[in-house]
């Protein structure tokens, strides 16, 4: 063919026009069938938008039903943010309105969190702005008044901790619960109850399901679906209990503080403490305080970094530290309920089994005295617990390792659920530790320098018997094992709510108390220990019977124990323990204080002043009793 | 193929069959061609009523506004088809200097104040309140005549196998080289590429050497690459043009038509949403959906059947245009029809290819589909030369 040919030259111009033609058609396969599911979905994304609304959080009750945490609604400015884009003078009028800046105004608006579709909540506002936005609309286009529901705490930083608070979600809470509906800019439960029953408390946001144009302007609404409030949770604390509680402990501190401890030459600072009220029969948390304490409220639209640093800081005694479930104690004394049921469970003593008291004993080059130096000559069981011979324990946590390297002691207060968690649903909880050959080991591995040796000596289960050493115990743990001898061996899981219901009081779903396990220990075993305990208040030389000198016992017999622990460099941590009636136990006291010297003299006047308030008498403050030299 | 010189006719036939053909051309006219046109035309009808019906009611407008609208054009675009198939095209050819003067001045006149100014551009006559005039498409249309009348001039009368010399083909690239460089100052760099198109069509059937032709490439590469660096155009007119190279680089602003405008196409799938039931297109996701991206509406609503159907369509009047050259009777008939052809091919290619992501984005509609009065008038008079030339090939 002539390549100057018309024919030749046309053909070419056909084959071009083929190939473009092909091209489109490739192109248009390509998009239209093997890609078209993907551009499916993405058209389905590009019409629709969902605004949220957040619901209102369920209300937190006391265990008769009194509103603990509330809502309240507040006012807030909001700005159409299409109208603030097209009225730039509008981020003016809204600052000065505030009394705040225009660069602050303009960063509210353009705020990530909150979508186009929506106005955007800009500041809280007072009954004044308000009327000046409705009178003054024409200046103020765009520009409206919005109810707010946020948490509102009737009785301040009662309950705090075990309250805990709500904040915004932050990323990684975000990341967690996305599959939940969880957004940018919601509230969600941070720490204590708020946390532990979010999904309850949480509500369903409302959701409005707008049909939106590729410019973002709403055509219609699709669908709306009103936000459903929370259910109301009802704890198991009483509201006069937790009172009690707090004011007591706040009040025994202050006793402490400053008293003079003869035998260290030292001021007592007593800067914390905690007390924890159970129900013996299920578990139950009738009043959990915590001191130092914070305001809940201090959370409500935010807190400022400083002040969450100074709610965090050590030299503030971090006053977020919920010390009844994470503080982690030297039990002192109170061990001796764990090494009693181990000796006598494992038959190592009875009841009966005399021991002669010379006020110490020899463990190789070592003398373990007890506390004063006090002999207290031949005793029992029961007496030694009474009056708390430190040689009666030690003899007993000897033997044990002596006698067949046993881990009896270890073994029982695992029983008692000591060293594990407790399971109390509110978070931060601390697990404790009880030492033996392992862990003493793998301490030592992990950190030979702060341990003299990998090896466990008797010596160590000496110290263990009576609560020292490296065993550290939570206040609540304490409280729950002692619960648990004073029901008859039932240990529960703590719980801290009754149940979920409508805000007209009808019930959702009942929050079970929940056993865990069975700590055997015969009937006869027991009521001798209950003996020694019952005469550590009410004996004449029980430990603990300064502090309840005229107590009415025969309103309610009150069962206890004293600790005080040692600590190294610091004044001892003042425990108690007690429960009442004594037999069928209703409540469980528990009482630790922090540097403050012996528990009969700052713990036991505190938990006596919850149990006179609990039988319904007046309770002038705590009083110390600096003279009680026993442990 | 019946290619052959002479024309099939002058060697069949008697002399009285001859003598009727060449009397009576409108028994010769193209059905195939006029079919696809009409066919090509009522999709596109009533994809501009499915692109802009929602948006009008909106806004509280009559929702037919622009189906009305282009009815009216396509309905003058038929009298014009009409209009310029009645006087022989050599007559047209033969007027080609007044075209070309007429041409230049009204895109001279443009881009002085006279002319209005629309997103950037400097290209209509604001005409009444309602009508405005795009001389740019009027004068693809006028180029294809121009340089059809002059290729063919000084040529033998009837060889159409005429090789172009080096004299002719610089004045050729001269004749198109004034009015684009008039387009530039518009700017406007789609209806420029239009015409290179035309010229090139025109200089490859019009016989110029083959490195002539890859040296015109060259510089045209070079021409285009110099004007998106030089800053004869805008930035966002610069970043549209090289959008689809990075689709995924800027979503929100260039990117946006394109990412939007394949969404729409891609969701259609096979069959398509059904017509006015394109998601996409309700609510005006597609920016110009009724003008320079009707095809997505094509794609959104009738699916891949219906698109590759408007394609073929296409194909089909790109064939009967392409025939019709072949059959011409003349040298200037040939160009005219090549010319066309150029213009209609490149087109479609263009507006196609943009919405799908494999050309860059310019302002160039699709021929008969689009929304636009002065581009349906002027293609219109194109397909009535093609017409005219197909019909009078025996006379």
């Amino acid at each position: 063919m002539n390549v100057d040919s018309l024919r030749f030259r046309m053909t070419a111009i056909g084959v071009v026009v083929m190939c473009l033609f092909g091209a489109l058609f490739a192109r248009l396969w390509y998009l239209q069938v093997l890609q078209s599911n993907q551009f499916r979905v993405a058209a389905q994304q590009n019409g629709i938008r969902l605004v949220y609304s957040a619901a209102p959080r369920g209300r937190i009750l006391d265990r008769k039903g009194r509103v603990i945490v509330d809502n309240r609604q507040v006012n807030v400015v909001t700005v159409d943010r299409l109208v603030a884009k097209k009225q730039p003078v509008l981020v003016n009028r809204v600052a000065a309105l505030l009394g705040e800046h225009p660069e602050q105004v303009k960063l509210a608006i353009g705020d990530p969190r909150f979508s186009d579709l929506a106005p955007v909540p800009i500041a809280p506002a007072d009954g004044d702005v308000i009327t000046f936005v409705k009178e003054h609309a024409a200046d103020f286009p765009g520009v409206d008044v919005e109810q707010q529901v946020v948490r509102t705490y009737p009785y301040g930083s009662l309950a705090a901790h075990l309250l805990g608070y709500v904040g915004e979600i932050n990323d990684n809470e975000l990341a967690v619960r996305k599959s939940e509906g969880y957004h940018l800019g919601d509230g969600i439960g941070k720490s204590g109850v708020e946390l532990a029953y979010e999904p309850a408390l949480r509500g369903e946001p409302g959701v409005t399901k707008l049909e939106v144009d590729s410019k973002g302007k709403v055509l219609g609404t699709l669908e709306r679906l009103a936000p459903v409030q929370g259910h109301d949770l009802r704890l198991t604390i009483d509201l006069d209990t937790q009172i009690l509680a707090e004011d007591s402990l706040a009040k025994g501190l202050a006793a402490a503080r400053g008293q003079y401890d003869k035998q260290t030459g030292n001021s007592y600072s007593a800067p914390a403490g905690a007390v924890v009220i159970q129900d013996p029969r299920d578990g139950s948390v009738l009043g959990l305080a915590s001191q130092p304490t914070y305001d809940p409220s201090q959370f409500v639209n935010g807190i400022p970094t400083d002040l969450f640093a100074q709610l965090t800081d050590p030299a503030s005694n971090q006053p977020l530290t919920d010390r009844a479930t994470s503080g982690l104690y030297a039990p002192g004394s109170t061990f001796k309920l764990v090494t009693a049921t181990a000796a006598l469970d494992r038959g190592l003593v009875t009841p009966g089994t005399p021991y002669y008291d010379k006020g110490y004993i020899q463990i190789g080059p070592q003398k373990f005295k007890n506390d004063g130096g006090n002999a207290y000559g031949t005793i029992n069981l029961q007496r030694a617990i009474t009056v708390s011979s430190d040689s009666y324990f030690y003899s007993l946590g000897a033997e044990f390792w002596q006698n067949g390297r046993s881990l009896a002691i270890q073994d029982t207060a695992r029983l008692y659920g000591f060293g594990a968690r407790t399971g109390i649903p509110i978070g931060g909880e601390q697990a404790g530790r009880v030492p033996d050959p392992t862990t003493r080991r793998k301490e030592y591995e992990q950190n030979p320098r702060a341990f003299v040796t990998n090896q466990w000596f008797t010596g160590d289960n000496v110290n263990l018997a009576i609560g020292q050493g490296d065993l550290v115990v939570t206040p609540l743990q304490l409280s729950n094992a002692y619960a648990t001898f004073a029901n008859g061996g039932t240990l529960y899981q703590p719980r801290v709510a009754v149940d979920t219901e409508n805000q007209d009081g009808s019930k959702v779903a009942d929050i079970p108390a929940r056993a865990i396990r069975q700590v055997p220990l015969a009937p006869g075993d027991r009521a001798a220990m209950l003996a020694g305990f019952s005469g550590v208040v009410q004996d004449g030389d029980g430990t603990a019977h300064g502090a309840f000198a005229g107590f009415p016992f025969n309103q309610l017999s009150v069962a206890g124990k004293t600790g005080t622990a040692q600590v190294n460099g610091k004044e001892p941590t003042s425990v108690f323990v007690s429960w009442g009636p004594s037999n069928t136990p209703q409540y469980e006291v528990t009482v630790f204080e922090e540097q403050a010297g012996y528990g009969a003299s700052a713990s036991a006047p505190v938990a006596r002043r919850i149990l006179d308030g609990l039988t319904g008498k007046a309770t002038p403050a705590p009083v110390y009793i600096p003279n009680a030299a026993v442990n | 193929m019946a290619v052959t010189t002479p024309p099939l006719g002058a060697g069949a036939g008697s002399a009285s069959s001859r003598r009727f053909v060449g009397l009576v051309p409108w028994r010769n006219i193209d059905v195939g061609l006029v079919g696809a046109l009409a066919s090509i035309e009522g999709i596109g009808l009533l994809m501009v009523y499915a692109a802009t019906r929602t948006k009008l009611q909106q806004q509280g407008l009559d929702p037919r506004f622009y189906l009305k609208r282009q009815l009216i054009f396509l309905a003058l675009g038929a009298m014009l088809v009409v209009v310029t198939t009645v006087v022989d095209y050599r007559r047209w050819r033969d007027l080609a200097p007044v075209v070309y003067a007429g041409m230049c001045a009204l895109l001279l006149l443009v881009v002085s104040p006279v002319g209005a100014k629309s997103k950037g551009h400097q290209a209509w006559f604001q005409l009444g309140s309602s009508f405005q005039l795009q001389p740019s498409e009027i004068s693809k249309i006028c180029l294809v005549l121009c340089l059809a009348a002059f290729a063919s001039w000084s040529g033998r009368s009837g060889d159409r196998d005429e090789s172009l010399g080096i004299g002719k083909l610089a004045t050729l690239i001269c004749l198109a080289g004034f009015p684009m460089a008039l387009i530039m100052l518009q700017p406007d760099l789609g209806t420029d590429l239009v015409f290179a198109s035309i010229l090139f069509a025109v200089l490859v059937v019009g016989g110029a050497k083959g490195r002539h032709l890859m040296l015109l490439l060259v510089i045209g590469v070079v021409a285009v690459v110099a004007v998106l660096q030089v800053g004869v155009l805008k930035t966002y007119q610069v970043n549209r043009l090289t959008a689809f190279l990075d689709p995924a680089g800027d979503t929100r602003n260039v990117g946006y038509n394109l990412n939007e405008s394949k969404i729409t196409i891609g969701s259609g799938g096979l069959l398509g949403k059904g017509l006015f039931q394109g998601t996409q297109t309700n609510l005006s996701y597609v920016p110009e959906q009724h003008t320079d991206f009707v095809f997505t509406a094509v794609g959104e609503q009738l699916g891949f059947a219906g698109s590759a159907l408007l394609l073929m369509l296409f194909g089909l009047l790109v064939w009967r245009v392409w025939r019709a050259a072949m059959l011409a009777r003349d040298r200037a008939g040939t160009l005219i029809c090549i010319g066309v052809l150029g213009l209609i091919v490149f087109q479609v290619f263009e507006n196609v290819g943009m919405t799908m992501g494999i050309m860059p984005i310019a302002g160039i509609p699709l021929p008969f589909v689009s929304y636009g009065g002065s581009a349906i008038l002027a293609y219109s008079v194109g397909i009535g030369l093609v017409l005219n030339v197909h019909m009078r090939r025996f006379s």
